[in-house]
């Protein structure tokens, strides 16, 4: 699933030239999404997001969950995550911990940290974009925008399919 | 799905249990892909309440089935819905036999899983289900007990936080937990898993 998000504008460090590659359309083969682009650094820095989905909402529940990986050739750290608010109510970035024995729990996490050539996997067990109060429920086929926001690189609008399970 | 194997793995070690398969678990065969835990376990003789309708169920499979019972909450968007659409999906690959596989989901959160919630989220994975909402917390810890599953539910700042076990546990007809499907095994090992447990009480009969 290689859905394109469009790039946005980027924030970061205060002298700021958008990259070339600002929105890229949003079909076609087109590679993931892109920001943030400082002239001075050697390699062109980039954040791209691949294998994004939301899950299929189960009747009677609005909560709702979005995976993804990110592939960054930059430091950097994802410090939280948004949605249109006709979309859900609140976005959070959760992180679901083992505890003892098979015991799991969910918790709001402040930032994840992203690793210049480590991909940070977002899914089931694990990190994850939950949408609390979904206005209504995710239905597949159906696609909705969310935007991530890093530390340094700025807002990054990713398209997210709705589907049953990870692509 | 082929991260599955080390998420097993994962679960297993931080479980601090011993590790019983050849983890990777995509070919069918006669041995099982889940838990077999060392020490029996047995939710016989324990009921809970059933919704809507109000009566007690009893954690065992019908005879000649296997019962699948999991302990979550439905406002859970990570972890019970993978579970519960891997059980979907597990159902799916073994035809037939997926008449004699039933599920009851007892949940954690009966302040919120109302009579009118659970059955309809669970109608979401499969249409054939047991929506138990236990009536009491001592019902509830009872029913935990019998699996070595525990959880909690807690209101911090507002926020309602619940902590539950990921583990899907396979019931046979008398009660035992014959296999136990922890968080993160994927519908194709789950498949595997029915398969060989239901052909085995097939044969027996």
């Amino acid at each position: 699933m290689k859905k394109t998000a469009k790039a946005l504008t980027v924030a970061a460090l205060s002298i700021v030239s958008v990259s070339g590659l600002a929105a890229c359309g949003s079909d076609t083969e087109s590679v993931d999404t892109t920001v943030a682009a400082d002239s001075s650094m050697p390699a062109k820095p980039e954040i791209t997001v691949a294998g994004q989905w939301a899950r299929q909402s189960p009747m009677a529940t609005d909560m709702g969950a979005v995976y993804l990986t990110i592939n960054t050739n930059i430091d950097d750290e994802l410090v939280g995550a948004m949605v249109d608010t006709s979309i859900a109510a609140m976005t959070q970035v959760h992180e679901t911990v083992m505890g003892e024995g098979d015991s799991m729990k969910m918790q709001e996490v402040d930032k994840i940290e992203i690793v210049a050539g480590t991909p940070t996997e977002l899914k089931p067990g694990g990190y994850h974009v939950m949408l609390m109060n979904l206005v209504k429920p995710l239905e597949l086929g159906t696609e909705i925008s969310v935007t991530l926001k890093f530390a340094k690189a700025g807002d990054l609008v990713v398209t997210v399919p709705v589907l049953e399970e990870a692509p | 799905m082929k991260k599955v194997s080390h998420v097993i793995v994962a679960v297993l070690a931080l479980s601090g249990f011993m590790l019983p398969l050849a983890a990777c678990g995509s070919e069918a065969g006669s041995e099982l892909l889940g838990y077999i835990s060392p020490s029996p376990m047995s939710s016989a003789g324990i009921s809970v309440t059933e919704q809507p309708g109000g009566t007690a169920f009893e954690l065992k499979a019908q005879p000649n089935e296997v019962l699948i019972v999991y302990f979550g909450y439905t406002n859970c968007p990570d972890v019970c819905p993978t579970t519960m659409v891997a059980i979907k999906n597990a159902k799916k690959k073994i035809g037939d036999l997926a008449d004699r596989v039933d599920i009851a989901m007892i949940t954690v959160d009966p302040e919120r899983d109302t009579s009118n919630i659970l059955p309809r989220y669970l109608s979401s994975f499969t249409d054939r289900f047991h929506a138990l909402i236990p009536a009491s917390d001592s019902e509830l810890r009872t029913a935990e007990k019998a699996f070595g599953a525990t959880s909690s539910v807690t209101k911090v700042d507002g926020k309602v936080e619940v902590v539950h076990g990921g583990t899907a546990y396979i019931v046979d007809e008398t009660g035992s937990v014959i296999d136990q499907f922890p968080f993160g095994l994927d519908a194709q090992s789950m498949a595997n898993d029915l398969t060989v447990l239901l052909n085995e009480r097939t044969q027996t009969k």
